[in-house]
């Protein structure tokens, strides 16, 4: 149950309504929301405590979220969440553009994929150091050594960066190189353990949707990180599998609407692990805009043929580009812009 | 008028606006109203929008795209 309390209820009565369901038993959440009060009961509510409750005369509204969560529920919050990675707005009418190589192999590499993505119209820079592959034998990633390289393409392109994480053994790389989103993989959407640990660690998350998991589970998940410190989440829709082979997942865009109505969280849409396939990505990612996306997130690399992981699916420089040119575009006929990039750093 | 087509009509507009705000919005970050690439868009004006009626909103667009860019000068 979440209590929308009218705005400029008095902080005392606030709290007297607090203490008055934690001394039932019932424990609550309070929202970060500063335009009125919002309170939610984490435990079940009797019948008798919730009508008493529900009278009190600064209770305009109460909601009742369609799953086991509380401070992702649409209702705990009263405009769309506006997450902040390193400068840029994610949600909240600015869509934002993360690109970047699947994996980081070299300096060169990475360097030369972060002008891509810059020089396109991206505003976030993605690449991973630390690789969850479905093969032992296939490249694991360069680990701390590979955070060091992006930090150095990301600051070299004023472009914050998003790195996959997934050990809280971790932790320590990903702050050490200020890393400033932290990437949950599908496959670690349901390691609560995992959620947990990072939860405190102060940083945006952007946290991928497992590879079978259902809507309410994927928000299940985000309720973790909210209720362990971090209501900086996004969520990312990157295709669930499905009975049909053609593509590497199906992409669920069924998300973007109904999320919309679930949860206050921006949504990025991820093309490329969904299709696998290049020429589905640009239409797939304004289908995305057209429906409502915060952001994408899609692979570049700029020479994909020698790429150590999924290079099968990364766009070449002038793809992206057009990419971008697309969303923008799609944002606008929808009401909405492209975030600003920041300003590059100054020569000297 | 048929009622649907004045909504069909009406939301073309808001989209014809909302593009409109975002490249004044764009030619502000750029500090610039940008190339209108007049000619090219002229030519590909083979449809019902004749190219003469073109040419005057373009001119529009680019006289608002200056306009925003000399209000940011302006304020900062």
């Amino acid at each position: 149950m979440i209590l929308r309390l009218r705005p400029g209820t008095p902080e005392a009565r606030v709290t007297a309504l607090v203490e008055h369901l934690e001394a039932a038993g019932v424990r609550t959440s309070r929202s970060p929301e500063r335009g009125r009060p919002i309170v939610a009961t984490v435990d079940k509510v009797p019948s008798e405590l919730r009508a008493s409750v529900v009278a009190w005369p600064e209770v305009e509204a109460v909601v009742d979220p369609v799953g086991e969560w509380r401070r992702v529920d649409r209702g705990f919050f009263d405009g769309p969440t506006v997450v902040d990675v390193g400068g840029v707005p994610v949600g909240g009418g600015s869509i934002c553009v993360v690109a970047g190589p699947c994996s980081v192999e070299n300096p060169d590499q990475v360097q030369e994929a972060a002008a891509i993505a810059r020089r396109s119209g991206a505003q976030l820079l993605r690449g991973g150091a630390y690789k969850p592959r479905t093969s032992p034998y296939a490249f694991q990633g360069l680990g701390r050594e590979g955070l060091h390289l992006l930090r150095e393409a990301g600051d070299a392109h004023g472009m914050p960066i998003v790195s996959e994480i997934m050990d809280a053994a971790q932790l320590p790389a990903f702050l050490d190189h200020g890393v400033d989103c932290l990437q949950v993989g599908a496959r670690n959407m349901q390691n609560f353990t995992l959620l947990k640990s990072i939860a405190g660690a102060r940083r945006p998350v952007l946290l991928k949707r497992g590879l079978s998991a259902t809507i309410k589970e994927w928000l299940q998940s985000a309720e973790y990180l909210a209720a362990h410190g971090c209501d900086e989440v996004i969520l990312c829709e990157r295709g669930i599998r499905t009975f049909e082979p053609a593509t590497r997942n199906t992409l669920d865009l069924t998300v973007l609407p109904l999320l919309q109505q679930w949860s206050h969280l921006p949504i990025v849409v991820d093309p490329s692990h969904a299709a696998g396939i290049p020429g589905l990505i640009p239409p797939l990612a304004r289908a995305a805009v057209a429906a409502g996306a915060d952001g994408l997130a899609v692979e570049v690399h700029p020479r994909p043929e020698e790429a150590k992981s999924d290079g099968g699916q990364a766009l070449l420089a002038g793809e992206l580009a057009g990419l971008v040119a697309d969303a923008r575009v799609m944002a606008a006929v929808t009401g909405r812009h492209l975030a600003s990039q920041l300003p590059l750093p100054s020569a000297g | 008028m048929q009622p649907q087509h004045r909504n069909h009509l009406s939301f073309l507009d808001r989209a014809l606006l909302n593009l409109l705000e975002e490249r004044a919005r764009l030619a502000r970050e750029a500090g610039g109203p940008g190339p209108a690439n007049l000619e090219d868009l002229c030519a590909r004006a083979t449809g019902d929008f004749p190219a003469h009626a073109l040419r005057e909103v373009m001119a529009a667009v680019e006289q608002g795209c200056a306009a925003a860019v000399a209000r940011q000068g302006g304020q900062s």
